[in-house]
């Protein structure tokens, strides 16, 4: 396998039509998480870019992540709470907020925010490094661009999606509640009820399609950037393509695992 | 003079979509000599410089390296190669997240078994060598052109390379920094007997710098020989070149 098919140099760049195109990104996609694959196996890991990158996309997505949750989990209590507490269901809210976020809302927005806060980053990183020479300058020093830049944002984010999902499953829990508290719905009916309707796999569940998201969103950022043509343009295009094509994989693959591990709970 | 070259290209063949940049380029690059490729911008000169340290992989040929024909080599076959050149980039490529420090400090962190201190060591000898003293910690943005192409030559000099590869040293830099890098090439030359291939459209810089000048025109070389060999050519591309780069010296 060829290092080099992961990205194309700006000498075979050329027009291709929309299925050609297609037909690359998967190519290279799939070139990228065999050559990372390879790369990460074989142990060779840059501890000190990964604890840099753990912080770009774990700690400082942290807050984003929290305050787009808790919107969230208060929005949709908003909506819940008042249709519940008219059918005499009020106690339910609590149960019906947390399996809303377990399930799906805390790894969903925990994938789009990292998504367009350093999705985008890391394309625009990679993109200008690349019409700057500075990937060829890696190469040059025997360094693979694989094993410098994308294992160490890989597995940042396949160590840090869980812990952002932990946190937006607290935050929009807490969002709920405060919604909740204003329909008059109490502390302990809110608690209980998210012990009863909410079960620990619906917890791992989220966790598990968290560790997918991650992968999509670094491996798809990753590729663009490595794979950027021209200059600052290409980058724009890059960075575009990275975001857009990410949320959409995020989505896709955000329904085949919820039918993979909730479908028959 | 030692038998085997430093560098060699047989049949060099570098073809993209139906163009093909290279058509077989035969060229042999002697220890301890400084080469200038010169050219047209398009003409396949950084093609070929990129096919001689392997960051492209030629379509047909060979490309000798040390005594080692690297063309046939995989990416990870070709790395270690890669140590035995130093490459300075058009634009330097330096890598704008890290210091000038981190910068020159790069590959001798990931290849060489040494202590912080001798890679301090190395590193100040390295930015002195270039005439930089006392930057360590700015970032590649608080430089000037001519600081950053320096930059990059102390981090290719960093690994003690045999050889070093020069793509355009002095384009984009005005008269008075582009004499002192080509000082800088024919000192490095000079005092550590380094194997030097540059990279140039700029003919007054070549003219200084090298032993032995090859022009390239469309994928192949049109004129090899001395300055004053190329200065004399009847070849009519080489004296419009040599017209053109007169005119656009004045």
């Amino acid at each position: 396998m060829r290092e080099e098919l992961v990205w194309l140099d700006d000498e075979s760049a050329r027009r291709v039509s929309a299925w050609q195109a297609s037909l690359e990104f998967v190519g290279a996609l799939g070139l990228l998480l065999f050559a990372s694959g390879r790369t990460l196996l074989q142990g060779r890991v840059e501890g000190r870019e990964t604890v840099h990158q753990m912080a770009f996309i774990g700690a400082a997505s942290a807050p984003i992540v929290a305050l787009t949750s808790a919107f969230t989990g208060a929005v949709v209590t908003l909506y819940s709470a008042s249709l519940l507490t008219q059918a005499g269901g009020g106690s339910f809210v609590g149960g019906a907020i947390s399996l809303a976020m377990t399930r799906e809302l805390a790894p969903i927005l925990t994938g789009i925010m990292v998504t367009a806060r350093c999705g985008s980053a890391i394309a625009a990183q990679l993109g200008t490094m690349k019409i700057t020479e500075q990937i060829d300058a890696l190469r040059a020093l025997a360094v693979s661009p694989i094993q410098y830049l994308v294992i160490p944002r890989v597995l940042a984010a396949l160590i840090m999606f869980p812990l952002l999902c932990m946190i937006a499953n607290f935050a929009g829990v807490l969002g709920g509640w405060i919604v909740a508290n204003a329909f008059g719905i109490t502390l302990n009916s809110y608690l209980q009820s998210i012990r009863l309707l909410t079960e620990p796999f619906d917890l791992i569940g989220g966790l598990i399609k968290t560790l997918a998201f991650a992968l999509i969103v670094t491996l798809v950022s990753c590729q663009q950037g490595l794979g950027t043509r021209g200059g600052a343009a290409g980058v724009g295009h890059a960075t575009t393509r990275a975001v857009v094509l990410s949320m959409v994989l995020i989505f896709a693959a955000n329904y085949f695992l919820a039918d993979l591990l909730f479908a028959n709970r | 003079m030692n038998e085997t070259p430093a560098l060699e290209t047989r049949q060099l063949v570098y073809a993209v979509e139906n163009k093909t940049i290279l058509k077989g380029i035969d060229l042999r690059v002697e220890y301890g000599e400084v080469l200038g490729i010169m050219g047209a911008s398009g003409s396949g000169k950084t093609t070929l410089l990129k096919c001689l340290c392997g960051l492209i992989k030629p379509t047909a040929g060979e490309v000798w390296v040390e005594g080692v024909n690297i063309a046939p080599l995989s990416e990870r076959e070709r790395m270690p190669l890669r140590l035995r050149l130093g490459i300075v980039f058009q634009y330097a490529a330096l890598f704008d997240f890290l210091t000038v420090y981190q910068n020159v400090a790069f590959g001798l962190e990931r290849h060489r078994r040494l202590s912080q201190k001798q890679i301090r060591e190395i590193v100040r000898e390295r930015l002195a060598w270039v005439g930089l003293e006392g930057i360590e910690n700015l970032y590649p943005s608080q430089l000037s052109g001519g600081m950053r192409k320096r930059v990059g030559l102390a981090r290719a000099l960093a690994m003690d390379p045999h050889i070093v590869l020069f793509d355009e040293p002095t384009s984009g830099l005005d008269p008075v920094n582009a004499y002192q890098i080509d000082r800088l090439i024919t000192r490095l030359n000079r005092e550590l007997n380094l194997t030097a291939v540059v990279v140039s459209h700029d003919v007054t810089s070549l003219m200084r710098t090298s032993d032995r000048i090859v022009m390239v025109d469309e994928g192949q070389i049109i004129a090899a020989g001395a300055p004053a060999d190329i200065r004399a050519s009847e070849h009519p591309k080489v004296q419009a070149f040599l017209r053109m780069a007169s005119a656009e010296a004045l």
